[in-house]
């Protein structure tokens, strides 16, 4: 059966109760999506294309056969994204590889952050991103990544972050704060060699 | 960022080629309520486990390692099993470890101060032959004169300072309990089940220093009221 591409425009819920009859409205939730998880995976594994794309349609194959279990008292993303880290997670375990974080010197929102209490100057930050911001990043906790990258490249909020990690809100901004104080360590203590 | 794939297409091609079903509703409610009903059961387990370790370490003098070994191990499950549920991941992990611990203590403190934990250990004894082997025996514990611990049935009270007192193997003897420390609400009359700490004076005779009744100190209260 095709579906009317008005029935696309629902909402999350609307179109997750109408994929359980129907799997031709599922795949206008996988439209929706596609591509923030395409960018979301990118963003802390740096994986090839094909492994991303792998990963994302092993995960909407994983969601489709769970959505009865879906939360309806959640956002249908978070749950959404629940699934594709796990799968991401697992990969990278299974690969024996660890975790990135893609980012660049042009999110503001980020470089604020990252300027915010550390002392360290934002034309320093920008001067040397490529170079040693992006080393030091690299070297965070797994855990401080996952955060990061939820919280400024995906924008998403405190209680959706803690619904995708499945962490209490309070560790979500304990993880941040710790992840503050891990980056301006190793920044002084390279600063300093 | 990355090259658009048309990773929907691919996915709902495979859907519709493999014939892949959303598992059942009922199949993962089945799974949650187990997960809480394992939770649920487990913390009552350890509850009855930490009221009756407490009725044994007050009233038995015995330490009732297999409940505080049940009391351990059932902390511990009712923690996995909460720690599955849906819900768990709102709480951090010694948040849960707390509240598990206090509902314990609490609870299993009120099952102990009603005697509902002595009823308990009272009925597993009624209901297993081998609770008792594995579990210390009251009786035994109390019914050691040579080591001033005595129990038994009033039979006849002989003046103010002296009763009788059939112990539970049939014996009678003859109780001294002049300058005796009463615990807890009993009478000293015919009838009354008591337990006695004190000293064995000869093969009949024991003179007593502190009176409390057989079933704890709390069962009495629940008898009276």
């Amino acid at each position: 059966m095709m579906i009317d591409p008005k029935d696309c425009t629902k909402e999350d819920k609307e179109l997750v109760a109408l994929s359980l009859k129907d799997s031709q409205f599922f795949y206008c939730l996988m439209k929706r999506y596609e591509e923030k998880l395409i960018n979301y995976v990118g963003h802390f594994t740096y994986l090839p294309t094909e492994d991303i794309a792998d990963i994302v349609q092993e995960s909407f194959i994983k969601a489709y056969q769970n959505l009865n279990d879906c939360d309806c008292n959640l956002k249908f993303s978070s749950w959404l994204y629940r699934i594709v880290h796990n799968q991401s997670v697992n990969f990278i375990k299974k690969h024996k590889l660890s975790l990135k974080i893609n980012i660049n010197e042009n999110d503001d929102e980020f470089m604020a952050w990252l300027v915010a209490d550390t002392n360290i100057e934002k034309e320093t930050i920008t001067k040397y991103f490529n170079e040693d911001i992006k080393t030091i990043l690299e070297k965070l906790k797994p855990d401080y990544k996952e955060v990061l990258v939820l919280k400024f490249f995906e924008d998403k909020d405190y209680q959706e972050i803690s619904d995708i990690l499945q962490k209490p809100m309070g560790t979500v901004a304990t993880l941040l704060s710790r992840a503050k104080i891990q980056f301006k360590k190793i920044y002084e203590k390279t600063n300093k060699n | 960022m990355k090259k658009q794939i048309k990773i929907s297409d691919k996915a709902l091609k495979l859907i519709n080629q493999n014939q892949i079903k959303p598992i059942p509703k009922w199949e993962f409610v089945v799974k949650n309520w187990g997960l809480w009903l394992g939770s649920i059961i487990s913390l009552l387990i350890l509850i009855i486990g930490i009221g009756i370790t407490w009725f044994g370490l007050v009233d038995n003098i015995i330490v009732p390692y297999i409940w505080i070994f049940i009391t351990v191990i059932f902390s511990f499950l009712s923690y996995l099993f909460f720690e599955k549920t849906k819900k768990a991941y709102h709480y951090k992990k010694w948040q849960i470890i707390i509240f598990i611990i206090i509902i314990g203590i609490i609870i299993g403190g009120i099952l102990f101060k009603t005697g509902i934990a002595n009823s308990i250990d009272k009925e597993l004894e009624n209901k297993s032959t081998y609770y008792r082997q594995i579990v210390p025996i009251k009786v035994q514990t109390w019914s050691n004169p040579d080591s001033g611990y005595l129990s038994g049935t009033i039979t006849e009270i002989i003046d103010d300072n002296n009763f009788k007192i059939q112990d539970f193997n049939g014996k009678t003897w003859t109780i001294n309990s002049q300058d005796t420390v009463i615990k807890g609400r009993i009478k000293i009359e015919n009838g009354q089940e008591i337990k006695l700490i004190g000293t064995k004076k000869d093969d009949s005779n024991f003179t007593v220093e502190e009176v409390r009744p057989w079933g704890g100190q709390n069962q009495n209260k629940m008898k009276e009221n």
